[in-house]
């Protein structure tokens, strides 16, 4: 029971208390006619507060207070009841709405973190693309360049070997079959030397003598 | 005059170089020496003949001369002097130490084309690998087989595959 329930019930009791109380005296005036109005009213009075005695004793009171207490803690159960219910919609409303709101943080946060992170792997791509593309333009600078180094070593290298040719072979000769050369072998190739430059030989040695 | 004589002399084919003329020379001398000092040796007194060598001995035998003669080692003392003043020395160079043999054969050669009384000075040179260097007086001729190979370079770079 509320207490609003509570106010009209007390409200009727005490109406009907005076309906009552108007009806004794109005029945006592009705027998009594002939009594002075003082008296009568005084003993109106008096009976009227017998019967309220009567009526609003201390077990009657005692029974209002008990039932006033347990209306009271109905109520207070009643509304605790509906405040647990309140507190646990509140609650699962305030569970709900930091869940919506956490989840909307969170994925606030999560698209600033991957956007982040996406901004970081496109600075890194682009990182990576410009180091290759230096890469590449280094490699090709070196590559042109080795092969201008390896073409001038080659170049030398023909170019001494051409120089330096009759004696290459020459020391190829001397160290693969030198020990084998004899000079007896040689003699008629010497002598046809010797006889190709006789005369410059005859000559050398008539003007220096 | 005497010198034109001394020149008439024959060289034998086992002389052949300097050295050699300085060996004969030496060896001329101490012959001359012993042959004096045996004169002035008491009779009975043991003597030792000093040895002769094969080069002296042709030499006295192709110029036919006697060395117990002391004219005629006169002369070929005078022919060896005559020989180290003004013999031509021609300088051989081979690879390796030439035998007696091919150095007779080469010293023929040049008594018999350029000089009767050539001598020669062999050296050696290993890095010419085959043929010979000769050195006369001023010129230089070079016939080594690397000097062979340079004049054939063209033909050398066509076998080898390279440019030229």
């Amino acid at each position: 029971m509320e207490l609003w329930q509570f106010i009209i019930l007390v409200g009727a009791i005490m109406a009907a208390a005076g309906a009552f109380v108007w009806n004794a005296l109005h029945i006592s005036s009705m027998t009594q006619g002939t009594k002075s109005a003082k008296q009568a009213q005084d003993e109106l009075g008096k009976s009227a507060e017998e019967d309220v005695e009567h009526i609003f004793n201390d077990e009657f009171r005692e029974e209002l207070r008990n039932r006033g207490r347990l209306h009271f803690e109905k109520i207070i159960g009643e509304n605790a009841m509906f405040l647990q219910q309140d507190l646990r919609l509140t609650t699962s409303q305030l569970n709900e709405y930091m869940k919506e709101e956490i989840t909307r943080t969170l994925k606030e946060e999560f698209d600033k973190y991957e956007q982040s992170i996406t901004d970081a792997k496109q600075l890194a791509i682009d990182s990576i693309s410009k180091t290759q593309e230096a890469i590449e333009q280094q490699r090709q600078v070196m590559a042109v360049q080795l092969e201008k180094q390896f073409e001038t070593t080659k170049a030398q290298l023909i170019s001494r070997f051409e120089q330096n040719m009759a004696d290459i072979v020459n020391h190829y000769i001397m160290i693969a079959i030198g020990d084998q050369i004899d000079l007896n072998d040689q003699l008629e190739y010497i002598l046809g030397d010797l006889e190709a430059n006789k005369k410059a030989i005859i000559e050398d040695i008539t003007n220096g003598a | 005059m005497a010198h034109d004589e001394a020149l008439q002399l024959v060289v034998p084919t086992s002389v052949v170089t300097y050295v050699d003329v300085a060996h004969l020379g030496r060896e001329i001398e101490a012959i001359d020496a012993f042959l004096q000092q045996a004169q002035l040796r008491k009779a009975g007194e043991s003597v030792t003949m000093p040895k002769l060598s094969a080069m002296l001995g042709e030499l006295a035998q192709v110029n036919q001369l006697n060395l117990l003669d002391a004219s005629d080692r006169a002369k070929l003392l005078q022919f060896i002097q005559v020989l180290k003043k003004s013999a031509p020395v021609i300088h051989v160079s081979f690879a390796a130490e030439p035998s007696l043999t091919f150095l007779y054969k080469l010293c023929a050669w040049f008594r018999k084309e350029v000089s009767p009384h050539t001598l020669l000075h062999v050296g050696l040179q290993p890095s010419i690998a085959a043929g010979c260097i000769v050195r006369t007086n001023s010129k230089y001729f070079d016939f080594s087989l690397r000097q062979h190979l340079t004049q054939q370079k063209p033909e050398l770079a066509k076998i080898l595959g390279g440019k030229e």
